[in-house]
């Protein structure tokens, strides 16, 4: 197993090298610059927007601008935002809390209404109930969460006025309080409900089917010839043997809750790393677009290596070496 | 299998980064107008009814997030300006003429090039400190160092001595002379007219600052979380890039503030609508597009003034070489003036700002907006209104050569070639540029002038422009001019910035002698003459189309009070008010 994760992480090394390639030209190749928008005879020059673009190095051939990227990032200096003019690391860090926070409040969400679905689907297949539920599931992954996102805060926040509409937090409650905690829950649960619950689909659907396969094996036919309740059989027999495989989905869901929701954070206008990801790419901030990727990247792939070990874990016959 | 789980994730991201390219070059309304900067002023009162009453608090609404650069030294977008217009004050003030007014320094002046500033006494900073003209030299001094990061040193650079400063030839600014802690002299490297609106009005807090190196100010915890300055409120708790709380500042200089707090709160353009319903904000403002559904709120009323900001449709007349500054080349497509002219009356300019803007903007016949001073009164001055007429068109078309000669429907050039104009308008996330675009060229297409749009990706289109790309033929473009009224930066022969490439030696001269100390003096009535004279040329000669000037929408609860606009922007915060 050891082995294994060290072959699995040598080999993300060239795969890392490779995305940042393709995502540093791709992102220069995208017209204009960090500058481009900045041409305004009110507060500039066309001097000023000269000299900056020399200073930032605009004017160097690409893979000049890429190794002096990446020998930076190498040594841990992740740059300067071009937009903030902080180091990008300062505003990644002071935007995670957030994404975070948002992305456990949605996957639990999933988790439950998935689970909860998932198991009445699984226990009564084909009945009109698990059709209702399989069409819901689908109708919603098939609506985009940002078009979701605004009949959620035009129903929650204006008609109902159960919801903030927007924001992470209501300013004016004092940092640290009880209220303070309740408060940025309170303004979190919308958005987590519009991305939570939109993505059911895939975790119901697997469980179900999961739910479905085992109970039609020997050890359920066993259990039911000894008399089990029917309620005991699904609820813990095959419950615990359906539940195995699901655990392999947390490594994927590792990356998606950093990520963030890019669209459904700019809506609701709550200042994570997904709202960030979309100002650095309309800005070209190039050192905080990269620094995104990277991380974004680099997540996927261990977090596809963390499913890998758990399928191991959870299947003994998956034999990693 | 997992490896290709991670590729399509690969791709998903590139699609993502080509999407937004494609989806969000910018805010919706008004992208193409480069900014219009908001100042002071009077006009329009609206105001709940009575008298102001103390205390309440008011939340302000933007539609974008700030960048955090809370500082006028080092801010980039104009919604961090927003934000510090709630707290800083100018030095100078701009009234709705747009002249300078004295606000918390006076100034006189014999010449032009040296004027004595004086400062009110006892104006504090935040923290406390006394506002001294200290500050406001270390405001130069940053400005004008080698290692500062923002985009202003062009309005210190015409203090005399600033060049040599910034190039470490000197430890001082020399034409920067403190007498006492409230006056100072400072003296220009020339005289000229507009030194004083030039000018840099803002002071920088020496006390918080002084010991920063300039190369870490603009990432420092002063101008990021705990900014302070002069106005009638102060910043308590700065939440990045969702809220900012303000509250009243007890020893402000300026009369009492009546509000207890302001809270400023982003929204998303989607949700402005319901919240201003609500009453969830109070004040914000507004894109034109939202402006019909806004309208009908019983508890929500509108104001507009005039705004700074104008569009256009350019011609490339020539192509521009910024080495040395002047233009090149000239380009035959667009010279003939006649042309430009029938393609003027071509457009039912008012028609289509009323489908695109909704009311919210006025069709203008030159390039200055018409709040400035020196703008022409279209009657007064003579100017050609080139009201909507197809016909006039079509026959100033036939008289200058463009006939169809080939039966093909469209008219071909006077050589006889194929002729087509090639239409270039920017594209963003917002889907009625192309339809506005579109309804342009259809103008042109009903007098029988053959033409071509392009939508072009916002970031691109004026890097596009900018170097006489030749897929660039006409082009929608917008400019908002400053409270500076002079258009020299935007047309001038040998200015980058100048688009069409209009050169017409006879108009730089007008645009230069309006500036020269010698020819105007200090007389206003005699620069503005020279201007008008100036408006006459281009009026007549359509180096571009003007289409319309924009009005700033802000939308009010009912609630609030004390409110006054006019083209400078709204009044001080600390006259503003909430009713319960």
């Amino acid at each position: 197993m050891l082995k294994y994760t060290i072959r699995r992480l040598l080999g993300m090394i060239p795969m890392l090298i490779l995305i940042s390639i393709v995502v540093f030209t791709l992102a220069k190749l995208m017209p204009g610059d960090s500058l481009s928008g900045e041409i305004d005879p009110l507060n500039t020059n066309p001097e000023y927007i000269a000299e900056m673009r020399e200073k930032l190095g605009y004017n160097e051939p690409l893979p000049v601008q890429y190794f002096d990227w990446i020998t930076g990032f190498l040594q841990g200096d992740f740059g300067k935002s071009t937009r903030f003019k902080v180091p990008v690391a300062d505003v990644i860090i002071e935007k995670i809390p957030n994404t975070l926070f948002l992305g456990v409040m949605s996957l639990l969400i999933t988790y439950i209404l998935a689970f909860l679905m998932g198991m009445y689907s699984g226990r009564k297949p084909y009945t009109i109930g698990d059709n209702a539920i399989a069409g819901v599931n689908y109708i919603m992954l098939a609506i985009p969460s940002f078009v979701a996102a605004v009949f959620a805060i035009y129903f929650f926040s204006f008609h109902l006025n159960w919801f903030p509409f927007g924001g992470s937090v209501d300013i004016l409650v004092e940092e640290g309080t009880l209220d303070y905690w309740f408060s940025r829950l309170h303004h979190v649960l919308l958005p987590a409900l519009v991305l939570g619950a939109m993505s059911t689909a895939s975790y119901t659907q697997f469980l179900r089917n999961d739910i479905i396969e085992n109970s039609r094996k020997d050890f359920v036919r066993t259990a039911r010839a000894k008399g089990t309740p029917l309620k005991k059989i699904y609820n813990v027999h095959i419950l615990r043997n359906s539940i195995i495989p699901l655990v392999t989905f947390l490594g994927f869901d590792f990356a998606a809750l950093i990520g963030g929701a890019i669209i459904t954070e700019t809506i609701f206008t709550y200042p994570g790393i997904g709202q960030l990801f979309l100002d650095s790419v309309t800005s070209r901030d190039y050192p905080t677009l990269m620094a995104l990727t990277m991380l974004l990247s680099f997540l996927t792939l261990a977090g596809n290596l963390i499913a890998d070990i758990l399928y191991g874990i959870v299947d003994p016959r998956i034999r990693l070496d | 299998m997992k490896k290709n789980k991670s590729l399509l994730w690969l791709f998903a991201m590139i699609l993502v980064v080509s999407a937004f390219l494609a989806a969000c070059g910018g805010d919706d309304g008004d992208t193409g107008s480069k900014d219009s900067k908001k100042e002071d002023g009077t006009t329009e009162d609206k105001a709940a009814d009575g008298e102001p009453q103390k205390g309440g608090t008011l939340v302000y609404g933007i539609d974008a997030p700030p960048e955090g650069l809370f500082s006028t030294a080092f801010y980039g977008i104009q919604t961090d300006f927003d934000v510090i217009s709630l707290f800083d004050e100018s030095l100078i003030n701009y009234n709705e003429n747009l002249e300078p007014e004295p606000n918390v320094a006076s100034w006189t002046t014999e010449d032009n090039k040296v004027f004595n500033f004086k400062f009110e006494e006892g104006v504090k900073w935040h923290n406390g400190e006394e506002l001294t003209v200290n500050d406001w030299v270390f405001a130069f001094e940053t400005l004008a160092d080698p290692d500062y990061d923002g985009p202003r040193y062009t309005n210190v650079q015409t203090i005399e001595g600033a060049e040599a400063y910034r190039n470490g030839e000197a430890d001082t600014i020399s034409g920067v002379e403190v007498i006492n802690d409230y006056e100072v002299k400072i003296t220009f490297d020339e005289a000229r007219v507009n030194n004083l609106t030039n000018l840099w009005s803002y002071p920088l807090p020496e006390s918080v600052l002084g010991d920063v190196p300039v190369a870490e100010m603009s990432a420092s915890e002063w101008v990021r979380s705990t900014p302070i300055g002069i106005g009638p409120f102060k910043v308590d708790k700065i939440v990045p890039g969702e809220s900012v709380e303000f509250s009243r500042f007890d020893e402000y200089w300026n009369g009492d503030v009546n509000l207890d707090k302001i809270v400023l709160r982003v929204i998303d353009n989607s949700s402005v609508v319901g919240a201003l319903q609500n009453g969830d904000i109070d004040m914000i403002s507004l894109q034109p597009v939202s402006g019909p559904e806004v309208e009908p709120l019983e508890n929500v009323e509108i104001v507009t003034y005039p705004g700074l900001s104008y569009y256009y449709v350019g011609f490339k007349l020539g192509k521009f070489d910024n080495a040395t500054q002047t233009i090149t080349e000239e380009l035959p497509k667009y010279q003939s003036k006649e042309l430009r002219q029938a393609m003027m009356y071509a457009i039912n300019r008012q028609e289509w700002v009323d489908a695109f803007f909704f009311g919210y903007a006025n069709v203008v016949n030159k390039p200055v907006p018409t709040s400035h001073w020196n703008a022409a009164d279209d009657a007064e001055a003579d100017l050609n209104t080139y009201e909507y007429d197809p016909e006039k068109a079509k026959e100033m078309l036939d008289a200058a050569g463009y006939v169809d000669i080939n039966d093909d429907g469209f008219r071909e050039d006077p050589n006889g070639d194929e002729f087509v104009v090639k239409f270039s308008h920017y594209a963003t996330g917002n889907p009625t540029f192309e339809s506005r675009a579109q309804a342009i060229t259809q103008y042109w297409e009903e007098v029988g002038i053959k033409s071509e749009l392009e939508m072009v990706e916002v970031n691109l289109y004026y890097d596009m422009i900018e170097k006489d790309d030749p897929s660039i033929e006409t082009f929608f473009g917008g400019w908002g001019t400053g409270t500076d009224p002079d258009p020299s930066g935007l047309w001038k022969a040998d200015q980058l910035w100048n688009y069409p490439r209009y050169n017409n030696p006879e108009a730089d001269q007008l645009l230069d002698d309006a500036l020269n100390i010698d020819i105007v003096g200090t007389d206003q009535q005699k620069r503005a003459d020279l201007y008008i004279e100036w408006q006459k040329i281009v009026n007549e000669e359509v180096p571009m189309l003007y289409i319309a000037e924009l009005e700033e929408i802000v939308a009010m609860n009912e609630r609030v009070g004390g409110t006054e606009f006019d083209v400078s922007g709204s009044n001080s915060p600390a006259e503003w008010f909430v009713t319960e």
